[in-house]
Order: structure tokens, then C-alpha cells, then sequence
């Protein structure tokens, strides 16, 4: 334990049964929180709605949540209006899109060497209006979600409208399979183990990763409130010393806490076992369950490349994008509101005390590189 | 006043049929009752409701808080409570399990009174369940130390009332509860049978 003592001992946690939530079980499981002096409960929760929720109105302490939803809240986009923040970044990227079988084929039909299919759903979108074929469906988890935001980039880059060309519906991660075998939606994009689970079973394929639409691409984070944060620093930095030490940790062990992401994530899904965890964990990805496996050791990132770190580029580029959907006010000063959630000047307050040798923080809170996709 | 329209999603048909009752009973009107999100933005559209309860539990509230998004530009649902004044009803609501969407141009006045039905027969539902999960573990304890007392009578010679002083004593001694105690005495005994 370092750092001035911690205002609160107890904390409760919550968290959603996804691969990205590990930092938080392995902190709970290999003592982290203990050594800095936390007494931490970890909650499963059953919706994103239900995570802000409970983190506005005070029943949890602190959260693993959506980055987007930071900066919608802290408007009263969609819910509660209620200053969130986030000073730690619990990893990059993680997610996929998967098509279902059917979509799979219809596309590699249409051009087999085309590396970049948007430009082949183009098509397609057309023939099928054409034909007067019903519009695709494709899922997502959460409106306000980087899931959401990647996927309507990566149709908007060929001139697919994301609002009028296909149809978008929200459902919760673990339903994604059986509605993509059920044949009610024809793609979803989520997060990690659900890309993995709908390949395994052989009920689709993975068209392309998160990476491939957004490098280094911002996803969860851990959430509090303003009020909360302004009343426990010191609370505040010891969180992120115990999580930056866990995601440092996973970094090298990340096979090792297969049994225990199995464990939390087996609670409330019978679809969950340690093969659909391994492909992001490890890196040894699957797109496809007739294909050999391939490297993609980048599909999701606990801590290299300073990953943790809440870049204030990255708040502009969720910025950017909820206004291109017209989710936000044309008007709205974006970097007064990113200035207002994203908080570098906490992660670098946690960490005032460790040298250079324990921790590597950038010289800008600004990354140029998370803005040249625009 | 027209009574506002009220719909009901939720995965546990006994406690919404609670709920419909008392929301009838103020004279209000429940338009629908769904299970589960399955069909949810067909169903907000054929029976317009003022007000969507939800239970909080239920993982497809992400799915209904998507309508927000979709329906932003127009007079569709939108959550309630955009203010923080209600916070502490916010709190009982999510402590006793349930999440509202209002429909744009219901008055709030008008709201607070559902919800506080809603919260009360939400907390009623947990005391009951409460209540009969009581009852059935002191079923089975009952059981166990029947059990344990036949099983002492039988090895040690003992009448049912020396048997159960017995098992007392021991309770109190270990402070322990009194089933416990019995399902010890089951195990070992177990153990030693051959």
C-alpha cells in the first residue's frame, strides 16, 4: 500500500460478464485491492441501463462501463443526467463483427479477394433493396457504446447509411447467438467472448475485428461519479493503483485467469466455456470455424502500449462521433465535455509517488494518432 | 384526465399481475404485459403507453433504453427523471428493482404516484418471496433434525426428548444453529456407517 490512507475501505464494484472485465476479478483475485487497502465487492450486473444506474443513485461505488456512456450521461443523454467521470482505462479495443452464415456466403459470392468488405455489403445492400429484399439487420449492445460507433463508421466509410440503408437493434450480449442462429439479426458487433462463442458453434463468422476499424480504439473504463471522486481521492487513486496492477499483471498471465473469467462469466450464460475465452485473451484468434487460427495479439489490450491511460484524444473521438450521429448538440463545446469526464490529472496524481522505472506516463494527455481516423 | 396508459415488462408473470391489480385499483390503465423485450417496439407502438415499468433486472433494458436514441426526434419514449431532484426515488426504485420509461408529455405529477405503486408492490413481491424462502428453509431444517433426532434415538438409545436436549445442548455449546448441528451429526454418522 502507498499513498495517503483511503477515505473508504468497502467498496462495491459492478461489472458486466464480458472478456474485458477481467482487471477488475484478477485485482479481487490476486490481492491488488487488498494491498492498497480495499475491501472490494465485486457485483455481476445484467445491463449497461442498470450499471449507471446504480453508479448515479450511489449503490455502486465505482463501475466497468461503456466509455461513451460517461460523456452521455454526464449530459442526460438517454437516463439520468448525473456528472460521471473516468481517470482510468481498463484496456483497448476488443471487439468484432460477426455476420451470420447465410450474410457470410451471400458476400464472399459477390467478390472472394475483396480484403475490405464494406465495399461488397454495399452491394449487397443494394441488390437487396433492389430486389425489394427486407433491410439487413445488425446488432449492437448498447446505443450509446464505442460497439455502436465503430460499426456505424465502418458502414458510413463506403456510404452505407447506418439509420436508413440497414437496421440497427440493441440487445444484450448474451442473446447475440441465438438471434444470429434464430436468423432474427444478420451480423452483431460486441465485444469478447460473444464474437468467439457464434464462431465455436459454428453459427457465424467473424468479418473483422475492432482494430480494423479503429486501432487502439477506447472501450471500457472505470466509472464514478464526480461527487464520489471529489469526496474520495485518495479512495480514487488506490482503485487505479489496484486496477493499472492488475491489467499489468494480465499483460503476462493473461491464460492464467482463464478459469477465473470462466467462473464469472459461466454464472448466467450455459453458452460460456474456456475455449470461446481463449481466442481474445490469448491473441489466437478464430474468424472462422473451418480456418486454422490466426495471430491477432491486439485484438484486446489490458496494459501495453498505455493502455490505461484516459486519453483525452479518446474522449474526442467518441466526441466526434455521437455528433456525427447527431447524438449530441451541433454546438456542444466537445472539449470543454471530454475536459469534464476524461481526467489524466487523476491517473498522474495516482501514480505521483512511483518513479519512472514502475510506471511510463506520456508527456501530452493528447494522442494526435486516436484523431487521424477522422 | 385520461387514466395514463401503462405498460408492463417483466419476466416474473406473478409479481406483474401484483402490480397490474394495484395500478387497476388507482384507476389506472395497463395496456399490455410482456415477459421478455421480444416484440417490445411493435408493442410500444400498437398500444402507446404513457409509461413502460421495467424490471430492473431484466437484461433487455438496454434494448428499451435504445428507443430513446431512435425516437429522439420525435414525441416517443424517453426516460424519465432527465433532473436530479428525484434522486431519492431513483434510489428506492432501483433498490426495489424497477426502472421506468416515461413517454414524452406525461406530466411528472402524474408519475410519481405509479411509480410509488410500482415500488411497493416490487418491495412486497421480495417480502413475500422472502418470506416463503423462510418458511421452506425452516421446512427442510425441521426435516433435518427429525432426521438427526431418529438417527440418535436409534444409535444411542436415547428418548426423542433426550435426544433433541441433546442436540440443544450442543447448538449452544458451539453456538450454532440447532439445524446445523443435526446436518453434523447426519454427516458423521454417515461417515461411520459403513
Amino acid at each position: 500500500m502507498n499513498g495517503a490512507e483511503v477515505e473508504r475501505r468497502a467498496l462495491k464494484l459492478g461489472y458486466m460478464p464480458l472478456s474485458d472485465c477481467l482487471p477488475l476479478l484478477v485485482a479481487q483475485q490476486e490481492g491488488f485491492f487488498e494491498k492498497e487497502g480495499l475491501e472490494v465487492e465485486l457485483l455481476q450486473e445484467v445491463s449497461w441501463s442498470n450499471i449507471r444506474d446504480k453508479v448515479i443513485v450511489g449503490h455502486l461505488d465505482g463501475a466497468h462501463i461503456l466509455a461513451p456512456m460517461i460523456l452521455a450521461s454526464s449530459i442526460g443523454l438517454g437516463g439520468l443526467k448525473k456528472s460521471l467521470i473516468t481517470a482510468f482505462s481498463l484496456g483497448l479495443n476488443g471487439n468484432a463483427l460477426t455476420v451470420s452464415n447465410t450474410l457470410h456466403s451471400e458476400l464472399f459470392e459477390l467478390n472472394s479477394r475483396e480484403f475490405d468488405q464494406a465495399s461488397n455489403m454495399k452491394r449487397l445492400i443494394e441488390q437487396r433493396k433492389a430486389k425489394g429484399l427486407p433491410a439487413l439487420v445488425f446488432a449492437t449492445v448498447y446505443p450509446y457504446s464505442c460497439h455502436n460507433l465503430q460499426l456505424r463508421y465502418w458502414l458510413a466509410s463506403v456510404g452505407i447509411d447506418p439509420d436508413k440503408d440497414i437496421e440497427l437493434v440493441i440487445l444484450p450480449p448474451s442473446q447475440m447467438v441465438d438471434h444470429l442462429k434464430l436468423q432474427h439479426i444478420d451480423g452483431f458487433l460486441a465485444g469478447a467472448p460473444w464474437n468467439s462463442v457464434a464462431i465455436l458453434q459454428g453459427h457465424g463468422h467473424c468479418l473483422l475485428t475492432g482494430v480494423d476499424i479503429w486501432q487502439d480504439a477506447p472501450e471500457k473504463v472505470l466509472g464514478v461519479t464526480l461527487e464520489w471522486a471529489e469526496k474520495n481521492p485518495n479512495t480514487h487513486y488506490a482503485l487505479i493503483r489496484a486496477l493499472y496492477n492488475a491489467c499489468a499483471w494480465l499483460e503476462d498471465n493473461a491464460a492464467l485467469a482463464l478459469p477465473l473469467l470462466e467462473q464469472h462469466l459461466s454464472l448466467n450464460s450455459p453458452l460460456i466455456d474456456q475455449e470461446c475465452l481463449i481466442p481474445a485473451i490469448t491473441g489466437d484468434y478464430i474468424f472462422d470455424n473451418n480456418q486454422l487460427q490466426s495471430k491477432a495479439p491486439g485484438i484486446l489490450i489490458f496494459n501495453r502500449f498505455m493502455a490505461n491511460f484516459p486519453w483525452l484524444s479518446h474522449g474526442q473521438l467518441i466526441c466526434s462521433q455521437m455528433k456525427r450521429w447527431h447524438w449530441l448538440p451541433q454546438d456542444i463545446d466537445s472539449e470543454a465535455l471530454v475536459a469534464s469526464c476524461y481526467r489524466p490529472d487523476i491517473y498522474r496524481q495516482a501514480f505521483s509517488s512511483l518513479g519512472s522505472e514502475d510506471i511510463t506516463l506520456p508527456s501530452d494527455n493528447f494522442n494526435q494518432q486516436h484523431l487521424a481516423l477522422l | 384526465m385520461k387514466p395514463a396508459r401503462v405498460m408492463l415488462v417483466d419476466d416474473t408473470p406473478s409479481r406483474s399481475a401484483l402490480l397490474e391489480q394495484a395500478l387497476l385499483d388507482q384507476g389506472l390503465t395497463v395496456v399490455c404485459r410482456l415477459e421478455s423485450a421480444q416484440g417490445l417496439i411493435k408493442n410500444v407502438e400498437v398500444h402507446q403507453p404513457d409509461i413502460i415499468i421495467m424490471d430492473l433486472e431484466s437484461p433487455d433494458r438496454d434494448t428499451l433504453e435504445n428507443m430513446t436514441v431512435l425516437n429522439q426526434h420525435n414525441p416517443k419514449p424517453v426516460i424519465m427523471f432527465s433532473d436530479e431532484e428525484d434522486s431519492k426515488i431513483i434510489s428506492q426504485a432501483v433498490q426495489a428493482g424497477v426502472s421506468a420509461y416515461i413517454v414524452d408529455g406525461l406530466n411528472p405529477h402524474r408519475v410519481k404516484p405509479i411509480l410509488d405503486v410500482a415500488i411497493a408492490r416490487f418491495r412486497e413481491y421480495q417480502a413475500l418471496r422472502k418470506e416463503l424462502k423462510q418458511t421452506r428453509d425452516q421446512l427442510a431444517d425441521r426435516k433435518i433434525i427429525d432426521k438427526a433426532k431418529g438417527l440418535l434415538m436409534k444409535t444411542k438409545g436415547l428418548d426423542e426428548e433426550q435426544a433433541y436436549h441433546t442436540m440443544r445442548k450442543m447448538a449452544m455449546d458451539q453456538s450454532k444453529p440447532l439445524a446445523d448441528i443435526a446436518q453434523n451429526i447426519l454427516s458423521v454418522m454417515e461417515l461411520l456407517t459403513p
